[in-house]
């Protein structure tokens, strides 16, 4: 008897210690002292993730061109969205974005650019469809830091951000088929449905009543709705690796007076993130191979995870994921007049429309 | 004031914790003792701070008599364990003395009583829970997290806030382990208190004509309905291992949430579908 009891206390205590972390842990403030509006986080788990983040950057060589002028006319071809560059800033992001996505892969300008049987690169064709993506995935950066500073701020953001040395972003997703759970890639499971009203038929999902709820009220949200709205939350929550607190005064979800300011920057980027699928990622899907399709043959799209993976700011804020040193993502670049290139195509005319 | 005959075994002197016989003495029905003056000055002087605090409008609403919105709240957190401003939380931390100071001598007021009647020291003990519960909300976490700002608000609207608050740091409370115990328990006990007085309520009033019924009554219905009896003894038992429970699990409960466990609650289960076993 004594035994037995030694025997499941000491698995009991195995547990409590392998299911716990232990303090201390870093607490800061966000709202009025007292009321418990605060972010708890451990920084023995965060300091992993921040130091695992720190040892990926690559060492850039190089500093900005600081007396940019555009290269004159003719310098390249096809060339849609560069055209404010010098030829040495071009170069300078040129190579930035082969450590940015392209260095696993050890293929450097060929991951993009098609190497000619004489071994010579021809940087003007489009045929790996990389290159289309690439150009695709400039514009919507250029985009995001020119029309989105409520969410990138004065910083803005670059390949980095997102890619951290991978041609494939972590937390992308995709439709599942249905019932299918996957564990270690929660972004492909059933709940993809609610992330497609939410991000891509930009379903509001504001349930919260500020009536009795009788007979007569306005609010008809059936649980069904509320589910949503508590699933798209809780997906954000784990994006960002923050509680409710960060953005809502928990007794009063839905009141904007009392949310402490995170509430309209993570709104503007739910906006920023809508406003990159429909207009960047969702048209590429002819362009995808079939490899780089989900399992319902969707191609990739983006929600908060993309960026934040799991922080609260991208990398927790690291310099190297910044626009600030890189002029290529600063504004919406105009197309270079290369010879005879026609670059103005219909991206343009979208563009204008948004701003 | 007139004297039951079993008060002359009350109010025997002697027996006090500090020795001597300071406040050794009665005033009409009610034992002094020095813990009992000491919970006087305590509670009179933590009142008055509430009430000092109301009037300065320390708390979040501002400057109320709106008993729903006073409020005295902890310290920022950039006070980190140090001593606070008067209106920046320092009043909460002379009240929670108070509090503490006020509690701890009504529990040794309770074991000198105790002493005085021979009886053993379950009441001060059980009450001692209760003040554990509260020590661990506004000490030993503050003390964990490394602020006293972590404590509670003592107000009606604002320490429901601040519960509000603190549960959703972790997404979801209800799938707190020690919270599911506690929340057990808390059922339990009154579960089983509502058993018990509508026990006793029966065979204490019965019909017009019939007499006052006995343990066997008590038992035989017992038996009759769930087939066992925990006996007149047995339940008193219980409810004080039900009511110690809820109050120790629920201070477990708050404790590990934040110094041991930053997380969603309902992450934490993911041991469960890690086991070896299937994962």
């Amino acid at each position: 008897m004594k035994k037995q009891l030694l025997i499941l206390s000491a698995a009991g205590a195995l547990l409590a210690i392998q299911a716990c972390e232990l303090p201390p842990v870093e607490t800061s403030q966000l709202g009025f002292r007292g009321v418990g509006m605060e972010h708890v986080a451990n920084p023995s788990t965060l300091q992993d993730s921040m130091e695992s983040v720190a040892a990926r950057i690559p060492q850039l060589a190089g500093a900005p061109d600081a007396e940019m002028e555009p290269a004159p006319a003719g310098t390249w071809e096809n060339v849609q969205y560069l055209g404010h560059l010098s030829e040495a800033e071009f170069n300078r992001t040129m190579l930035a974005m082969t450590a940015w996505v392209a260095q696993e892969t050890g293929q450097g300008c060929n991951y993009c650019h098609v190497i000619e049987d004489d071994g010579t690169v021809n940087f003007v064709s489009d045929d790996i469809y990389t290159k289309v993506v690439s150009r695709d995935m400039i514009r919507m950066t250029q985009d995001l830091n020119a029309n989105y500073p409520e969410h990138v701020g004065e910083t803005g953001v670059n390949c980095w951000t997102c890619h951290m040395g991978e041609v494939l972003p972590n937390n992308y997703w995709f439709y599942a088929a249905d019932g299918e759970r996957d564990l270690e890639r929660y972004y492909v499971n059933e709940g993809a449905r609610q992330t497609e009203r939410y991000l891509l038929d930009q379903e509001a999902i504001r349930v919260i009543s500020d009536q009795a709820l009788t007979g007569d009220t306005e609010n008809t949200s059936s649980i069904q709705d509320t589910e949503y709205a508590y699933w798209v939350m809780i997906q954000m929550s784990k994006d960002l690796g923050v509680n409710c607190t960060y953005c809502h005064t928990t007794a009063r979800f839905s009141d904007w007076d009392e949310s402490p300011p995170q509430r309209v920057t993570a709104l503007r980027g739910v906006g920023m993130v809508r406003h990159a699928n429909a207009e960047y990622m969702l048209p590429l899907q002819d362009e995808w191979p079939a490899n780089r399709l989900g399992p319902m043959g969707d191609g990739p799209k983006i929600q908060c995870a993309t960026c934040h993976n799991g922080a609260f700011q991208p990398q927790y804020g690291a310099e190297a994921s910044h626009a600030t040193e890189w002029p290529a993502f600063q504004v919406l670049g105009p197309p270079h007049n290369g010879a005879g290139a026609d670059a103005d195509d219909g991206d343009e005319d979208t563009e204008d429309g948004e701003n | 004031m007139a004297m039951l005959t079993f008060e002359r075994k009350y109010r025997t002197r002697g027996g006090t914790l500090l020795g001597g016989d300071l406040f050794d003495f009665w005033i009409g029905p009610f034992y002094v003792g020095f813990f009992g003056v000491t919970t006087i000055f305590f509670a009179l002087l933590g009142t008055a701070l509430c009430v000092w605090g109301a009037a300065m409008g320390e708390g979040l609403a501002g400057q109320t008599w709106n008993l729903w919105q006073i409020s005295i709240a902890p310290p920022p957190l950039e006070y980190g364990l140090g001593l606070a401003p008067m209106l920046e939380g320092g009043l909460w931390q002379a009240i929670t003395v108070c509090a503490i100071g006020a509690f701890v001598s009504w529990a040794l007021r309770q074991a000198e009583i105790a002493r005085k009647l021979g009886m053993g020291y379950h009441v001060p003990v059980a009450f001692g829970v209760a003040i554990l519960a509260y020590i661990t909300l506004v000490v030993v976490r503050p003390l964990l997290l490394g602020a006293w700002g972590h404590g509670f608000p003592y107000g009606i609207i604002s320490h429901l806030d601040w519960v509000s608050n603190v549960g959703y740091q972790y997404l979801h409370f209800h799938y707190n382990p020690a919270h599911m115990i506690a929340v057990s328990f808390f059922f339990t006990t009154t579960f089983a208190l509502g058993l018990h007085g509508s026990l006793i309520l029966s065979v204490t009033n019965p019909p017009k004509g019939e007499s006052i019924k006995t343990s066997e009554h008590e038992n035989t219905y017992f038996r009759d309905t769930i087939g066992y009896s925990i006996g007149a003894i047995g339940i008193h038992r219980l409810g004080l291992f039900l009511a110690l429970n809820a109050g120790i699990w629920s201070a477990i409960c708050i404790v590990i949430s934040g110094p041991f466990w930053t997380r969603g609650w309902p992450e934490w289960w993911a041991w469960w579908l890690n086991l070896p076993i299937w994962s």
